[in-house]
């Protein structure tokens, strides 16, 4: 656009030509005050708070929608403009309760802060004020509408940038009100955003309700570890306790927005149940000790067990996707200091007999940019919220998004064409969509192809590929429950190859991308985890894993942590009833935010933090613990005096990328097929143990859908359990097919 | 929840407008839906509505909570609209909605026992030069007195017997 000039207060200041005065008034560091505009959202104009003086303009304008034009003189400080944001500014307190007192806002109040520079010191406005009735909008978001002034941000946020349009202002006049029209309870993975926007104390944390003013609190930057994108945050803290969460602004990563589950996970920090005191099994009963004496008891244990022997191939180390980079480093280190390779973190993964290798190369700004999007196997509205944000952006600048699902979900843009089958099909459709990939460009095809079958919609599926534009191609979580997960990345690749696509992996989860930059994966000779629990092993190191929930196989899992023999040395942040069965040493590690360490996003940045709270009581950082840990074994190269010394040496090293096994198997198997799915609010220990999340809607997916055939089948109605969780009959569901949200405890991971 | 009939209706509207833009339609569709619903709108019709037009329940309730014309409490089967804004209210528009609240026993608001009649006051119809007036139906009744307005209620009740 061209470059203009515009004088602004008497300075000139360059320009692009139709930019809206606010935007350059902001970059200029002008303040302008403002209510309803919001950089990110859609501009409305209403709440008139922004008015100016442009020369030559009979009245004031908004500089939120005036668009610049070469040469304008705006005045934002003289007489006309104060008097019109003064008079503004009456007009929107007459309503307004002015409690601030007793309000959440207070302290953290757009309202408040432009009142001190605007507002008269005595109210002119004697009539009654009106009262609005509060609706109960869920168990995150606070509403006071009173304090309402229809400022109509949390209505374009869900309209523009959840999708969900569940606020919108009925009514006119005086009665006109802020609110959802039915009152399930806002239903968006991202309404906690509307606490962020909301400038009054009309929509406020709940959980956070009556609890602190804003400048009691230390905001120190963190980055939340739920999924692959490590979004940026704020970590609101009170006397060593993480208070509130609020988003951090990274337009690299998240932008200005966070999902509800990085914003409201805190919440479990303070769980009664979190594991506070090392503890030693002696004779069958678990001691609280020291933690030198637990220390001391873990590392003769190991030496008994295996080291003395010099057995350290029956060893084996396990860690959950929610370790930092760091954690993950020293873990892997020491087993293969001690001569052992049986490290793991794919715990949730169903056929690990070849990797799922495919590589990310797609950034999250380009994500948006994209001209055609195929997802296959997620949800990624709940599953990766801030990589289904791009993806929606893309759809609205007019991408074309092809989905092969085990079933049908609730997207929140449109898809072209939504393909429902059963897992054991998608790598024969795939397989097609090469061979026609293939064919169109004339090459030979491999053996493996010349007797696939293509269809209508194969065929479709991949002309949106071939076609001119961008495309990328998504692989989701689901596929970890496919037995053929390694043929179908496999795939992927070759068909992104061909038709030069992006690949975007998602099927990892939390900090899985930190487990294989560390190479947390079994090495040469090494067993991977289905292969050690088989093995049955005499010793391992499990970092934070809670195995009714991290393992696919949890069932079996147990059972083989459980055989008589084994010495386990568990470090968790939160209690469990199979870690305390099953482990000889427990020790309590600290939980997000307690700790320094990097999480490694899907784009492969690493992202730093420090802690931004102490441990609490007698836990410790897992770092430390196994620096300490490789220190009592004598173990060499671990003097480390900080996690960022960790870091620097992960970063040093060059790594190798994924081995790729090319290896491509189309033969499946047939009958029921089981895809296990954690609920979005239960993708690791602290999320399980917000109270909040849990208690809306997407905390309580808990169910196991089919459709009717599948039902019959297995003999079920609806609301028989089914792999310990209710089963619902949907025909949205592909054949032969069981979706199962697994929310809390269940028995679905040893099955299928 | 809504009629094929209706839904007939309301397709011309949406076909008056561009493909993908079929809630522009959405006033006439709450209108045909609100006129065989008794005349007026329940949370369901007009998440019906919203559903048949393929948008957010909100959006079609921020349109039917903003207009006058859309009801959401049960009604008469006539209702009398009366004007309150200046003209009629300088020619004693005021005086006569009180004696018409008293003929029918009920306030503005509210349903006469017989569910017949009930009277809403409104702004401006645009005929201050017949002030004071009301609106029955489609019908404008103008230069209104007490005398005309027991005419006129009288004639409504035989009319229901």
């Amino acid at each position: 656009m061209a470059k203009i000039e515009i004088e602004i207060d008497g300075k000139l200041v360059n320009a692009r030509a139709g930019e809206m005065l606010i935007a350059v008034t902001d970059r200029e560091s002008i303040s302008v005050p403002r209510f309803c505009y919001h950089k990110k959202l859609s501009i409305s104009a209403n709440c008139r708070m922004c008015l100016v003086d442009v020369e030559g303009a009979p009245k004031p304008q908004p500089a939120c929608s005036t668009p610049i034009a070469d040469g304008m003189k705006i005045h934002t400080q003289n007489e006309k403009a104060k008097a019109s944001q003064k008079a503004v500014m009456e007009f929107l307190l007459i309503n307004h309760p002015l409690d601030c007192p007793i309000c959440d806002q207070g302290g953290e109040c757009e309202l408040q802060d432009v009142a001190m520079d605007y507002g008269s010191d005595v109210s002119r406005f004697t009539e009654g004020k009106r009262i609005v009735a509060d609706s109960d909008i869920g168990a995150l978001i606070q509403t006071d509408m009173t304090r309402c002034i229809h400022c109509t941000r949390c209505v374009r946020f869900g309209a523009e940038i959840a999708g969900i349009m569940e606020m919108g202002g009925t009514g006119r006049g005086e009665d006109m009100k802020i609110e959802p029209f039915l009152t399930e309870g806002i239903q968006s993975e991202l309404s906690g955003n509307m606490i962020d926007v909301c400038p009054v104390g009309a929509l406020t944390s709940k959980p956070f309700r009556y609890e602190l003013r804003s400048w009691q609190m230390n905001s120190m930057s963190n980055i939340a570890r739920h999924d692959l994108v490590g979004s940026n945050i704020y970590t609101q803290t009170y006397k060593g306790k993480v208070k509130r969460i609020v988003a951090r602004d990274n337009d690299d990563t998240n932008e200005t927005w966070i999902s509800d589950r990085d914003r409201f996970s805190y919440e479990g920090l303070a769980h009664e149940n979190r594991l506070l005191a090392p503890q030693i099994k002696v004779e069958g009963e678990w001691k609280e000790v020291e933690w030198n004496v637990a220390l001391d008891f873990a590392t003769r244990g190991l030496g008994n067990s295996v080291l003395n022997n010099h057995q350290s191939d029956q060893l084996g180390a396990l860690a959950s996707n929610t370790a930092t980079l760091e954690e993950f480093h020293l873990l892997q280190k020491i087993l293969r200091e001690l001569g052992s390779e049986n490290i793991d973190h794919r715990l949730n993964v169903k056929n690990l007999n070849s990797p799922i290798a495919l590589d990310s190369n797609v950034k999250l700004v380009n994500l948006e940019n994209m001209d055609h999007a195929l997802i296959i196997g997620s949800y990624t509205r709940l599953e990766q919220p801030m990589v289904n944000h791009r993806l929606r952006k893309a759809s609205l600048k007019g991408a074309t998004v092809d989905v092969i699902n085990a079933m049908e979900f609730d997207f929140n843009y449109s898809i072209n064409s939504e393909n429902i089958i059963a897992p054991n099909k998608v790598v024969a459709t795939l397989a097609g969509v090469l061979k026609v990939v293939l064919e169109s460009k004339q090459q030979e095809l491999p053996d493996y192809l010349t007797s696939v079958k293509t269809d209508d919609v194969i065929t479709e599926l991949a002309e949106k590929l071939l076609a001119e534009g961008q495309s990328v191609i998504v692989l989701g979580e689901h596929v970890i429950n496919n037995d053929s997960a390694a043929s179908i990345a496999n795939l992927i690749t070759n068909i992104a190859k061909q038709t030069k696509s992006s690949t975007l992996n998602l099927s990892a989860s939390g900090n899985s991308m930190a487990a294989n930059l560390s190479g947390f994966v079994p090495g040469k000779g090494g067993l991977d985890v289905n292969a050690m629990l088989e093995s049955e092993l005499k010793a391992y190191i499990l970092l934070d894993v809670y195995p009714h929930y991290d393992f696919h196989h949890s069932i079996k899992a147990i059972d083989a942590l459980n055989k008589d023999g084994a010495f386990i040395i568990s470090l968790n942040s939160f209690k469990d009833k199979d870690v305390a069965n099953y482990s000889d040493v427990m020790l309590p590690i600290s939980c997000f935010y307690e700790t320094s360490g990097s999480h490694v996003n899907i784009e492969g940045e690493i992202q730093s933090f420090t802690a931004s709270v102490s441990a609490p009581s007698d836990t410790k950082p897992a770092w430390k613990v196994l620096k300490v840990l490789a220190d009592l074994l004598e173990l060499p190269g671990f003097h480390y005096a900080d996690s960022a010394q960790v870091t620097s040496e992960i970063t040093h090293q060059s790594h190798k990328s994924h081995v790729h096994d090319e290896n491509i198997d189309l033969t499946t198997k047939q009958g029921i097929q089981i895809i296990w799915q954690k609920s979005p609010y239960a993708v690791d220990a602290l999320s399980r143990h917000a109270i909040s999340l849990q208690a809306t809607k997407i905390g309580q997916m808990n169910s196991a859908s089919m459709n009717k055939a599948t039902a019959k089948k297995l003999e079920m109605t609806q609301g028989d359990e089914y792999l310990g969780v209710p089963a619902i009959i949907s025909e949205t569901v592909a054949n032969n097919c069981v979706f199962v949200n697994a929310n809390r405890s269940t028995q679905a991971g040893g099955q299928s | 929840m809504i009629s094929n009939k209706a839904k007939k209706q309301i397709d011309i509207w949406v076909a008056k407008y561009p493909e993908g833009r079929q809630s522009s339609a959405v006033m006439e569709a709450l209108k045909i839906v609100q006129a065989e619903n008794d005349n007026s709108l329940t949370t369901e019709a007009i998440q019906a509505v919203a559903d048949y037009l393929d948008m957010p329940g909100i959006a079609a309730a921020e349109v039917a909570t903003f207009y006058e014309n859309y009801n959401h409490k049960p009604v008469g089967k006539h209702t009398i609209r009366f004007c309150h804004n200046i003209s009629c209210m300088l020619n004693g528009a005021d005086d006569l909605i009180v004696y018409l609240e008293k003929k029918l026993g009920v306030k503005t608001g509210e349903v006469t026992k017989d569910s017949l009649i009930n009277v809403k006051k409104v702004e401006c119809l645009g005929a201050c030069v017949g002030a004071p007036m009301f609106q029955i139906g489609d019908q404008y009744y103008e230069n209104l007195t007490t005398d005309k307005i027991d005419e006129i209620v009288d004639g409504l009740r035989k009319k229901s017997k």
